[in-house]
């Protein structure tokens, strides 16, 4: 199956690679199954395939970490002619130096003790000793600005609590990439990611593929990403070789039949017309959620002294009981902050946040636990939100004790009977969450916070983690579910594919503000504001697109939270500035069909009428 | 016993809660087994032995001074399987009632001692800012008094009787275990599954003893396990020093330091608290580690 290409240079060659996991009794079972490929320098192939393909043990063993239950059954792992698996020391000795590997945790994979920089010099130093101190803090300052991290002389001394999760994931790239390795092993790195940064990262590992001639395997489960990041796409389907072919081929002209499936459940952004979701919601009732006007600063202490940081400034919107409210934004656009508002974990320095008109943000903590009933969050982590060392069913129960509701019977009759609802087999009620896939823990997620048979469910990040299908199976259930009980979901994502799938009305945050509040086939089909077009361009996708990178957004970093240029916030990547923006930050104004957004470029409401308005010269 | 154990179905076998399971794997283990069987037919000893036997270990009897234990040495005698002692006093009964008081002494002192500094240390951790300031300054000066010489003080000026004597060596061990806790607290504190707590209503101190405490304690208290040999040896230094339990109850610590002066021609009378402070902690230390290896086997290192 694997296409032997005639090329006069091969970096990594694997030849009929097996892998079987031992499990109890000795009995193997199968993870890859005779896989083969070629690798040819400075080519960029991505592996895709759900998770469970077993695309990261083939990561693992050609980076000679293989672990305790899995054992390699057959083939070998040439690099540049040698097999790594018949010598496992060469092969260490070239893990790390010629072999490169970055995973897709990378606040895990970083020393929190360390500063980044010191990391990154030790890695290298040990890598190459021969380095001196100060010529490797020179590269490792260099590798920081190529990856875009700003002011990489100061950052350098940082530590890694203080980046962001983009910043840490191109830390991690620099890490790798310090040693000039010939080959780089990207593992899922772009999956935590929000997709302007993704986008970012996936141009960077182009631009360091052509400046220092690595190769790249690049895995991950994101078809679109895969086909935007390589010059060439290989699918894994059960541990096999399914398909290998350029991105364009692939899509126009797949295969196999697991392709055409994975290609076919893709969600769409654009297709199938303005027509998304219905609008069977009716919004003259009273909001469930009304949010007006928050704002959140938090003190700093940095070297320069104590410093404000404006999360959240000016937030607005109204949720209508049945609706599902999306809030997009990227990473430290304030969309976690905001949820720490909305549940009540902190208080908001200024607005309200009325619940079925109560106010959550000066409630009692007594009123505040009584309330919570109603509305519950379900977490982004599925491995950090579950108490490690409980038992299923005593998680699900909790909730429950936690408000006193039911006796010990009843309690577990309920939990069981969620279990079943949120598709979770029922023997595995006193089992601990550790043998459950990230989906799973999803659901168990989902089902502790609807065991309380709340309005309200927030939704941050659900499923950010999961991959596509299981991102479908889930969604499938929150609309079953809400048929059921009459939910209300705020999902807070910075996913745009995902909140075009589900969401009647969507909110942009940016830097704190939301800048466009619109129903979602307004939001998708005209754009209020710039940057919500800048978002959608970067949204991954196989489709042709409506907006492209280069029109919609300029090269930049947002400003920094803790000193906001006076005028618009978004002024500084704009394409359309004018010189009123820099001045003056434009509040968010109606433009007709319960569509608001905060730029100047919105016309006047006093002037306009509520027809809907030519976008395609804004 | 052990083909019932398999016959059920798996099923069944999976519905048994989380503590059931790790107590079933820790008592499958040999080591386990063997610890639980030395302990209890030690604490046996201790608790029936003196009473049953009918020899009181207070009885002096000049003539059968400095017997040796059986088949070492001449003149032994089975009426006193572990010799006697320069007073003719059954070796077996002074070391069995030793135990007894040393058990007694060295278990709820550590259990004091964990109990406090977990108290302190998960406040402190949990709340951090001020209460932490107050309560690890508190800590600190607690720290820098030394255990020995807060023993004579408090010890020399009020009577020493049992409890004073747990007080005081609960009060001289905790710091420690208040330092562990506040950072493995302040670490799991910060975690999104306290988070998800805090969203679903739980109040602070539920979710300290509830969720993050029964996490924390388990690797706690093996390391206390440790400590209760500490807490004995310490009982007899104490009472090597004449602060202990007063003679003629006999503890480990008034043995020793009558059995110095003979330690040239009867060696085993020093030897026996020893001899069984060994097999009680060896036993003790046997089980605490199989039941960390099955604790460690069922969460999966989670």
């Amino acid at each position: 199956m694997s296409l032997d290409m005639v090329r006069n240079e091969v970096l990594l060659s694997v030849r009929d690679l097996s892998v079987a996991a031992e499990g109890e009794g000795g009995a193997l079972r199968p993870i890859l199954d005779r896989i083969s490929f070629d690798l040819a320098p400075r080519q960029i192939l991505s592996v895709i395939g759900e998770s469970g393909s077993g695309k990261t043990v083939l990561a693992r063993t050609i980076a000679s970490w293989l672990s305790a239950p899995l054992t390699v059954t057959g083939g070998e792992v040439l690099f540049r002619g040698r097999d790594l698996l018949a010598d496992p020391a060469h092969a260490r000795s070239l893990a790390g130096r010629e072999i490169a590997y970055v995973g897709g945790n990378p606040a895990g994979a970083l020393d929190p003790t360390m500063t980044v920089g010191a990391q990154l010099v030790e890695k290298l130093r040990a890598v190459r000793p021969e380095i001196t101190p100060a010529e490797a803090k020179d590269k490792a300052i260099r590798l920081l600005s190529a990856v875009r991290i700003p002011a990489a002389e100061r950052r350098f001394h940082e530590y890694p609590f203080q980046y962001s999760g983009g910043m840490m994931q191109r830390a991690m790239i620099v890490d790798a990439l310090i040693s000039d390795p010939a080959l780089l092993i990207a593992d899922n790195i772009t999956q935590p990611l929000d997709v302007t940064v993704a986008a970012q990262i996936l141009k960077l590992m182009r631009e360091l593929n052509a400046e220092f001639s690595t190769a790249i395997l690049f895995i991950c489960s994101s078809l679109p990403v895969a086909c935007d990041a390589s010059d060439e796409v290989m699918v894994l389907h059960q541990g096999r070789v399914v398909e290998r072919q350029a991105p364009a081929a692939l899509v126009t002209r797949p295969g196999h039949g697991y392709t055409r499936a994975l290609i076919a459940e893709l969600p769409t952004l654009w297709q199938g017309g303005p027509e998304g979701r219905d609008e069977r919601q009716k919004r003259d009732q009273r909001a469930i959620m009304s949010v007006n006007g928050v704002s959140k600063a938090y003190e700093t202490r940095g070297k320069s002294g104590k410093a404000l940081v404006q999360a959240v400034r000016d937030v607005t919107f109204d949720v209508f009981p049945g609706d599902n409210f999306g809030i997009v934004g990227e990473s430290g656009c304030g969309k976690s902050s905001l949820m720490r508002l909305l549940t009540g974990l902190e208080r908001p320095d200024g607005g309200t946040i009325l619940f079925e008109g109560e106010n959550v943000g000066a409630a009692s903590p007594a009123r505040l636990r009584e309330l919570r009933r109603k509305f519950q969050l379900v977490l982004q982590d599925p491995y950090g939100s579950l108490p490690p060392q409980s038992a299923i069913g005593a998680i699900l129960e909790e909730p429950l004790k936690i408000h006193r509701i039911g006796t010990a019977a009843e309690r577990r009759e309920r939990a069981r009977a969620v279990m079943s609802e949120v598709g979770l087999p029922a023997d595995i009620y006193e089992s601990l969450p550790t043998g459950l896939s990230a989906g799973q823990r999803q659901r168990l997620n989902v089902a502790r916070a609807m065991i309380l048979e709340p309005r309200l469910l927030i939704m941050d990040e659900t499923l950010s983690a999961l991959d596509q299908t299981e991102q479908g199976k889930l969604l499938d259930l929150f609309e079953r579910l809400q048929a059921q009980h009459g939910f209300t979901y705020i999902f807070i994502s910075h996913d745009m594919t995902m909140v075009r799938q589900v969401c009647s009305r969507i909110a942009v945050m940016y830097l704190g503000e939301t800048v466009e509040v619109a129903p979602s086939e307004r939001l998708f089909f005209e754009p209020g504001h710039p940057y919500t077009r800048a978002l959608l361009s970067a949204a991954p996708t196989l489709e042709p697109r409506r907006y492209r990178p280069e029109d919609c957004l300029l090269d930049g970093e947002p400003p920094s939270p803790i000193d906001l240029p006076p005028g618009c916030a978004f002024a500084s990547r704009c394409p359309s500035v004018t010189t009123r923006c820099r001045a003056e930050n434009p509040a968010l104004r109606t433009r007709g069909r319960q569509a608001l957004a905060a730029c100047f470029l919105v016309p006047d409401p006093s002037v306009t009428s509520d027809e809907p308005m030519e976008q395609s010269d804004v | 016993m052990s083909s019932i154990d398999i016959t059920p179905p798996r099923a069944a076998a999976r519905e048994k809660t989380v503590s059931a399971r790790i107590w079933h794997l820790a008592l499958s283990s040999v080591e386990f087994r063997i610890g639980l069987v030395v302990f209890t037919v030690l604490l046996l000893a201790t608790l029936f032995y003196p009473w049953l036997s009918g020899i009181d270990p207070l009885k002096m009897a000049i003539r059968e001074k400095l017997l040796p234990p059986l088949f070492l040495g001449e003149g032994w005698s089975w009426a006193h399987p572990l010799g006697t002692d320069q007073l003719g006093r059954d070796m077996l009964a002074r070391a069995l009632v030793g135990l007894r008081y040393s058990l007694l002494i060295g278990i709820s002192t550590t259990v004091l001692m964990v109990m406090i500094g977990a108290m302190v240390g998960l406040f402190a951790g949990y709340y951090g800012g001020r209460v932490d300031t107050v309560l690890m300054r508190l800590t600190d000066a607690q720290l820098s008094i030394p255990m020995i010489i807060l023993a004579i003080t408090i010890l020399g000026v009020s009577r020493p009787t049992i409890p004073a004597i747990i007080v005081v060596l609960g009060l001289a061990g905790w710091p420690v275990y208040a330092r562990v806790m506040r950072s493995t607290v302040m670490a799991e504190r910060k975690k999104e599954y306290v988070r998800g707590a805090m969203v679903l209503g739980a109040t602070d101190l539920r979710i300290m003893f509830t969720l993050i405490l029964p996490l924390v304690l388990p690797p706690m208290c093996f390391v206390a396990v440790l400590d209760i040999a500490r807490m004995m040896i310490f009982e007899s230094v104490l009472g090597f020093l004449g602060l202990g339990v007063q003679p003629p109850t006999p503890t480990f610590g008034n043995i020793i330091a009558d059995g110095r002066k003979y330690l040239m021609n009867a060696w085993w009378i020093a030897t026996m608290p020893g001899v069984f402070l060994v097999l009680t902690l060896t036993s003790i230390n046997l089980m605490g580690a199989a039941l960390e290896r099955a604790r460690n086997a069922i969460y999966g290192g989670a």
